[in-house]
């Protein structure tokens, strides 16, 4: 029998050695320069592999929750008693943002607020999860034919993902929150009431914990203040919940709301944000409140003397006493008059 | 090609046996990067494509050639999603370690051979980790990447080096065999 480990002393390589090295080192530089090419084959890949993916997706899903539900049958108990605690005090801060939305929508009726942008949202399913190296990535079943292209956000119910950084025709590879390569603007709210809104850059260290960097020194953070999408940029939705702020042994990291190695259904955010216009004369509050509108103001002092005399008119039409509620003027930056609630309604 | 002549081989599979060491990297580098994961991505898949190098750089090299061993990379490159060309340059770094230490590498056996397999693998995540991080530090605000992730890579690979070596050799055995001058 022929000793199958049996070292052969020459190698019929077609090409030395040196240049296959050579070409390797070309291709990381031309990598890093241009990486369309690569982007387009691991799209094609996954699109061709999709159909596969699908169908191996729902067992692999029950195994995996087969293989959670032997670990957490020994914590049931106390998983149970945290959910009840938990549940009461979600229920009292569901009565207070009711409260909350109900005051908002009045005074957004108010101010004629402009509306914030509309997004569309497509779902999709998470047919597959990769965690490399150099690269924490979820694919999902939607690409550029549901509309799911680079750049967007990844939501699921909780809270943000990642972002689509390479669609396929049918599928999607997502950017997790957690990559090495993801970094996103974000805003830190203070969980004490302070209305203190503090920008950040939030950095992925392929740990679970992204890094909180850019933020001002004369800050001071608290554990469990709210992140969220800052929205700086254009890139992202401004507000999407991300998660809360953990304190580290040397900085600040972020405890992100969404898991994304248990998702399975997300939403990817069609967030193109659109040229915010003015709103129609009939909507702003001085012509809602019943009021003449304003003469466009008189022109500076002209240094050369105007063909018609134009009478002087005054900035703001003076109330007329008594003033009637729906005379009061509103301010010009747009603060609700004292009373204006009433003239609303 | 005067080594095509092999004792494992039909002769009718004699023109495919050749491709068998290039079509079981390609393989086993879509099975490691099929984006599925039972432990829902606790741990990273094993480096795969590394072992059909590893095992035919010393028993056929004139098989498992260069450009071969570049494929093979180039395909971990694309299907895993990093940094392109990484994996290509550490695999074809690796081969050419291997290559030059094939005496001592092939002289080893049981869990020595297993020790060897660690000390190749060892020695392509150090490649591909000093190339991702010299690529980072070139980006503005570069961060070098964490060591954690791709010593779990090394601990699979090394994990799995034995059921895949077990099947890369009953491959070599039923399709390809030695070659006729080391008979």
């Amino acid at each position: 029998m022929a000793n199958a480990w049996k070292i052969a002393r020459k190698s019929n390589a077609q090409l030395p050695l040196v240049i296959v090295i050579a070409l390797a080192v070309v291709l990381v530089l031309l990598g890093k320069a241009q990486n369309g090419l690569f982007d387009r084959a691991r799209a094609g890949a996954t699109d061709a592999m999709a159909p596969v993916l699908e169908k191996v997706h729902a067992p692999v899903a029950a195994f995996e929750r087969w293989i959670g539900s032997i670990f957490e049958i020994f914590s049931v108990y106390e998983q149970n008693l945290k959910l009840k605690e938990e549940n009461a005090r979600l229920r009292q801060w569901r009565n207070v943002a009711i409260v909350l939305q109900g005051r908002v929508g009045r005074y957004q009726a108010l101010l004629h607020a402009v509306p914030d942008p509309q997004m569309d949202g497509v779902l999709a399913r998470v047919i597959g999860r990769a965690n490399r190296p150099f690269l924490q990535t979820m694919i999902l079943d939607a690409g550029r034919n549901q509309h799911a292209l680079p750049g967007e956000a990844v939501m699921d119910a909780r809270g943000m993902i990642g972002r689509v950084y390479l669609s396929g025709q049918r599928t999607s590879w997502v950017i997790l929150l957690t990559d090495l390569n993801s970094r996103i603007p974000v805003t830190i709210t203070a969980s004490s009431g302070k209305a203190s809104n503090i920008p950040a850059i939030m950095t992925g260290d392929n740990s679970k914990l992204p890094v909180l960097e850019m933020v001002s020194r004369t800050v001071t953070l608290h554990a469990g203040d709210q992140v969220t999408s800052s929205g700086d940029g254009g890139l992202l939705p401004a507000g999407l919940p991300v998660g809360t702020v953990v304190a580290d042994g040397e900085g600040w990291r972020v405890s992100l709301l969404a898991d994304a190695t248990e998702a399975q259904d997300v939403e990817v955010l069609n967030f193109a944000k659109p040229p915010e216009k003015p709103p129609a004369a009939a909507e702003l509050p001085m012509q809602a409140a019943g009021l003449k509108p304003l003469p466009p103001p008189p022109s500076a002092p002209a240094q050369t003397a105007p063909v018609t005399p134009v009478p002087p008119v005054p900035a703001k039409p003076k109330p007329v006493a008594p003033p009637p509620a729906a005379a009061v003027p509103a301010p010009a930056d747009g603060t609700p008059a004292p009373d204006a609630e009433a003239v609303d309604r | 090609m005067a080594t095509m002549e092999r004792t494992g081989a039909q002769p009718r599979f004699r023109n495919f046996a050749g491709l068998v060491p290039l079509l079981t990297g390609l393989f086993l580098v879509v099975i490691a990067n099929t984006p599925i994961s039972l432990l829902a991505g606790l741990v990273p898949s094993p480096l795969l494509g590394l072992v059909p190098i590893y095992f035919w750089c010393l028993v056929r090299p004139d098989l498992m050639t260069p450009i071969a061993v570049m494929a093979i990379g180039l395909a971990e490159d694309i299907l895993s999603g990093g940094p392109p060309g990484v994996w290509t340059l550490a695999f074809v770094l690796t081969y050419a370690l291997v290559a030059r230490q094939r005496d001592s590498f092939a002289g080893l056996s049981g869990v020595a051979a297993v020790v060897g397999f660690a000390g190749a693998a060892l020695f392509a995540c150090v490649m591909a980790y000093l190339t991702v991080a010299a690529l980072a530090l070139l980006s503005p605000n570069g961060h070098l990447p964490p060591l954690l992730p791709i010593v779990s890579e090394l601990a699979m690979t090394v994990l799995f080096y034995v059921p895949t070596a077990l099947v890369v050799g009953w491959l070599h055995r039923r399709l390809v065999g030695a070659s006729r001058g080391d008979i």
